[in-house]
């Protein structure tokens, strides 16, 4: 008997010794969080060749292809910001977008019809993806985590065929940039 | 001059990295100390060796002790009395700011919203701290805004409510854009496994052990991990000897489960099955545990009739850098984990690790305490990438002696006795495998591995070696359909040494083979809505004169992301083994004592047949709202050509071996039945981000009968009397803060009937709890205690026969990595 009520009051020691609980267990951001912000810095630190725009006024836009690992922080991350003028808007896609429509395309799952899709986009359009299986599949920027942190490898001759330039910068923070 | 001394206490990274930040680029020479959470920084603050700083940054919400607490503590210590606080703090609470003031703050400042305010703010830090303080002591007493203040102001105005939990949503990435690049590729994020996104929308009855669900657990050993696991039964029946079954079939050989680590299958063609005494794993090294009830022979291989348990180990370029951790308790006497990993940073990475643990005996009533462990064991892990290649080596090592307890039979006296002694088992193993991944996601793998397994117990002797190789190959073609296809072939050369005459393996040396091949195309129906799986493994060995098929059909329904509906039906073998066919065991009857000796004796079956089963699944899985996800599995399965104990003839007087003796004829057949039916149910509920609740029940109807006409002594009854009909588990992981973690499970497993000369085993509950503190990035400390409602209580019938009691266990642990 004794031993219980030793084990109860040492639990409701543990319980009080932080106490009033707190709710901020949760502030390491999430995975998606993070990832969300590194795709608002590619826009940033990549620049896009005029023809990639449908006017010289339309927005920035990140499609996200099929399955959407962000939910609302994607848009929340973007919302009022503007880079080189333009206003950096987020949308989800079903199929493959159509010229001038997509300036970033995330894909969190490499499907085989988003392969062919994908290879078929012509210029103007920054791939993102999963792992590193995604820069072998022509993909150019590869997100992964390492030691819970956020790293990403840049596939440079995939996005310099797509007439896209990458600053010094980007790829100086890469983990890795395959030429 | 010399560097100012400024101390941090910040729990939110992305703003502990900006307010550095701002102070480094405001030209501050300066040397920072920070602290995430308040105890931290109290307990630094009143260490004798502290140095005091010239300012203090607090934050006024802090996890464990909050600002205001830590600002107690700095005017409360003598030493540190004097220190200017500085609270920067999101927080426009008036009552706060007065609080702050009341106790002493130098100034309150609010927490800048943009990149240009923190700036600001360390310009601001910078001039307090060079024009001597006293002369900008104006700021004091006012509440300071940096950046775009307005908005700030207007809201200091407005009674705000405290931590409404959707603004710190929405505070994260608005803190998070304000890093630089490098600085965002160093926050430590929180990621959720991909493994359970996977796993929803697969055709069959999986479930994944994270890597984190395993540190949480407590285990020390894969069994024990295993029971988390919803529809697996786990039962330790002694320190070094688990029975584990999978839909029935509970046994501590473990029959027809296949078990793989990285691809190695250490399934045993001794006597089909797993060796979980010698399985051990560093278990910081686990990626995930991926477990599948019922059949999965078409992809799997042979023997995967009632489930398959893959144990996956981490990419060595997760495990960089220096891990040791030690710890000890009762049952869990000592152990020491080391682990290095390096690499070039790019395309190539490794780890070695070395392991050694030493158990204590679990709890006998007759004093017998035959089963304490000791174990030590080293290995490593290669692996580098090129373009489209991956290349993988590793390899372990092991040595242990493990107390056993058995029951010998000889031909000449004593004729039986009972021996409690150290089974000698080491091993070791080596492995390579190369990747290569081709355009549009399709892949080829091949893999080879070499494994030795070395026996030395009290009635046996083995040495084991095997070779494997497979070939695995996907392509996926058009008109929605990834075909897959594989071979593989893997021969054991073994020697056997006779240690008694009862127990006789013959020939002596021999090689067991085993070739497989197998073809599985997944088309995809309605494109993204219904797929059907159908392939088969075909496969012959050196038991079995020809080939055995095992055909299966998976139907997967994903009317939406959020649920999933599924029906499957296999065909599956359990392959002979030697333990059938190239066996003699012979039993003395006790009850022939004085005249002349009576044997039993098994003797070897060349025509042992393989084991079928014909299993038919119905599952679904659903998640509701955000945080809550649940499955049910029902199923059927109906076995035939099951293992038998054969009586053959009528007992006759035999001479050899000598001294003659009354020997009765018996052998393994293939004489019995079996039905087995059930449902499994598990469930995932997280009320808050910091708790995540779980729990699963599974009921299992088990019958197993003699077919006509076969000479079975009755040990149907036995076989279906292992397993629990019910099982529950319950588990709650709780964060009660960022560094202090509650981990309880309880369990419940029904009665074991038992039958056949097998003795009922009480169902018992009981319950697993552990609390982890971490204390900083390097070091953390955990207790865990284990089978905690109880003294000790059986799990399973010891072998031979008698109840040994699972302790309640407690160990503590300290981690130290970097």
């Amino acid at each position: 008997m004794e031993q219980v009520i030793r084990a109860r009051r040492f639990l409701a020691a543990i319980l009080l010794l932080c106490a009033p609980l707190s709710t901020r267990a949760a502030e390491q951001p999430s995975e998606y969080q993070v990832k969300a912000v590194f795709l608002l810095n590619f826009v940033k630190f990549i620049e896009w060749p005029a023809s990639a725009f449908a006017r010289a006024d339309s927005p920035v836009t990140i499609c996200i292809w099929g399955k959407d690992p962000f939910g609302e922080t994607l848009d929340r991350t973007m919302a009022g910001e503007v880079v080189n003028g333009r206003r950096v808007v987020a949308t989800r896609i079903t199929r493959a977008p159509s010229p001038r429509s997509c300036q970033v395309l995330f894909l969190e799952t490499w499907e085989k019809e988003a392969a062919k899709a994908v290879s078929g986009l012509g210029p103007g359009v920054l791939t993102v993806g999963e792992g590193r299986d995604f820069l072998r599949n022509s993909g150019m920027i590869a997100f992964s985590v390492e030691d819970r942190r956020v790293r990403f490898d840049i596939n440079r001759t995939a996005a310099e065929r797509a007439s896209l330039k990458l600053s010094s910068k980007l790829l100086s923070v890469a983990r890795n940039v395959e030429q | 001059m010399d560097a100012f001394r400024i101390t941090l206490v910040e729990d939110n990274v992305p703003d502990l990295l900006l307010t550095q930040r701002s102070i480094r680029e405001a030209g501050l020479n300066c040397e920072f100390t920070s602290f995430a959470d308040g105890d931290e920084a109290v307990s630094f603050i009143n260490s004798a060796a502290s140095p005091v700083p010239d300012l203090l940054i607090l934050d006024f919400h802090t996890p464990c002790a909050d600002g205001p607490s830590v600002l107690n503590a700095v005017r409360s210590n003598p030493r540190w009395s004097q220190v200017p606080v500085f609270m920067l703090t999101a927080s426009t609470d008036p009552s706060d700011v007065a609080r702050a003031f009341a106790l002493g703050a130098e100034r309150y400042l609010i927490k800048p919203t943009h990149l240009d305010g923190f700036l600001e703010f360390g310009q601001s830090v910078k001039q307090w701290l060079q024009n001597d303080q006293a002369d900008s002591r104006e700021g004091a007493g006012a509440v300071t805004l940096f950046g775009r203040g307005l908005l700030c102001l207007l809201l200091l105005l407005l009674p705000v409510a405290k931590g409404d939990s959707p603004e710190e949503d929405q505070a994260a990435p608005a803190a998070l854009k304000k890093l630089t690049l490098e600085e965002l590729t160093q926050i430590e994020v929180t990621t959720p496994s991909k493994e359970p996104v996977r796993a929803f929308q697969t055709p069959a009855a999986i479930y994944v052990v994270t890597s984190e669900d395993i540190r949480r657990s407590g285990a020390t050993d894969i069994p024990t991990a295993l029971r988390l696991v919803p529809g697996v039964e786990v039962a330790r029946i002694d320190a070094n000897n688990w029975s584990i079954g999978i839909r029935g079939f509970g046994s501590n050989l473990t029959r027809s489960v296949l078990v793989m680590i990285d691809g190695r299958t250490v399934y045993t063609p001794l006597f089909a099955g797993t060796n979980w005494d010698v399985q051990n794993v560093l278990m910081d090294d686990i990626d995930r545990i991926e477990v599948v009830r019922g059949p999965g022979g078409t992809i799997w291989g042979p023997n995967a009739v009632n489930g398959v348990i893959n144990i996956i180990t981490k990419d060595s370029k997760d495990t960089q850098g220096m891990l040791v951790s030690a710890g000890g308790g009762n049952e869990e006497q000592g152990f020491l984990n080391f682990r290095y990993g390096g690499g070039n940073g790019k395309d190539f990475s490794y780890r070695f690790y070395g392991m050694g643990f030493t158990r204590s005996p679990e709890d006998h009533p007759d004093g017998r305490n035959f089963d304490d462990w000791r174990e030590s064991q080293g290995g490593f892990r290669m692996d580098w990438q090129e373009q489209r290649d991956t290349y993988t080596l590793q390899g372990d090592v092991y040595d242990e002696a493990a107390g056993k307890s058995t029951q010998v039979n000889s031909y000449t006296p004593p004729f039986q006795q009972i021996i409690d002694s150290n089974a000698l088992l080491s091993g070791g193993n080596l492995l390579a495998r190369w990747n290569r991944t081709f355009d549009q996601g399709d892949d080829l793998q091949i893999q080879f591995y070499y494994d030795r397994a070395d026996r030395q117990t009290a009635n046996f002797q083995e040495r084991r070696d095997t070779y494997d190789l497979d070939y695995l190959q996907r392509v996926k073609l058009r008109a929605r359909q990834e075909i897959s296809f594989g071979l593989g072939v893997r021969v054991d050369p073994i020697d056997d040494t006779e240690v008694v005459s009862g127990l006789t393996f013959l020939p002596a040396k021999r090689t067991d083979y085993l070739a497989t091949g197998f073809l599985q195309d997944e088309i995809g129906l309605i494109e993204g809505k219904l797929s059907l799986t159908v392939g088969t493994k075909a496969l012959r060995t050196d038991f079995v004169k020809q080939v055995g098929l095992e055909p299966s059909a998976r139907l997967l329904w994903t009317p939406t992301d959020r649920q999933t509906v599924w029906a499957a039906f296999t065909h599956a073998l359990r392959t002979p083994s030697d333990a059938e066919e190239n066996f003699y065991l012979s039993g003395y009857n006790p009850q022939s004592a004085g005249g002349t000796p009576v044997f039993a004796r098994f003797n070897a079956n060349p025509d042992f047949a393989p084991e079928q089963l014909n299993g038919y699944e119905l599952g679904g899985r659903r998640l509701l709202g955000k945080n809550i996800a649940f499955a049910v599995t029902a199923f059927y399965n109906h076995y035939h050509d099951l293992f038998s104990e054969d009586i053959t003839g009528a007992p006759f007087l035999e001479s050899t071996p000598a001294p003659t003796h009354v020997l009765l004829p018996a052998q393994f057949r293939n004489g019995l039945k079996g039905i087995t039916k059930g449902v499994e149910a598990n469930g995932e509920w997280r009320p808050k981000e910091f708790w995540r609740l779980r729990g699963s029940y599974s009921y299992l109807h088990m019958n197993v009968y003699t077919s006509p006409g076969s000479g079975d002594v009755g040990t149907g009854p036995g076989i279906a009397g292992s397993s629990p009909q019910n099982q529950v588990v319950v588990q709650s992981n709780f964060d009660i803060t960022a560094k202090l973690q509650l981990d309880l499970v309880y369990r419940y497993a029904g009665v074991l009937p038992g039958g056949s000369g097998i003795p009922l085993v009480p169902g018992y509950s009981t319950g697993d709890a552990r609390i982890g503190w971490r204390f900083n990035r390097h070091v953390d400390l955990s207790v865990a205690g284990q089978n905690l409602f109880q003294p000790a209580h059986p799990e399973y019938s010891g072998d031979p026969y008698g109840l040994v009691g699972i302790k309640r266990s407690v160990y503590a642990k300290l981690t130290w990595s970097r």
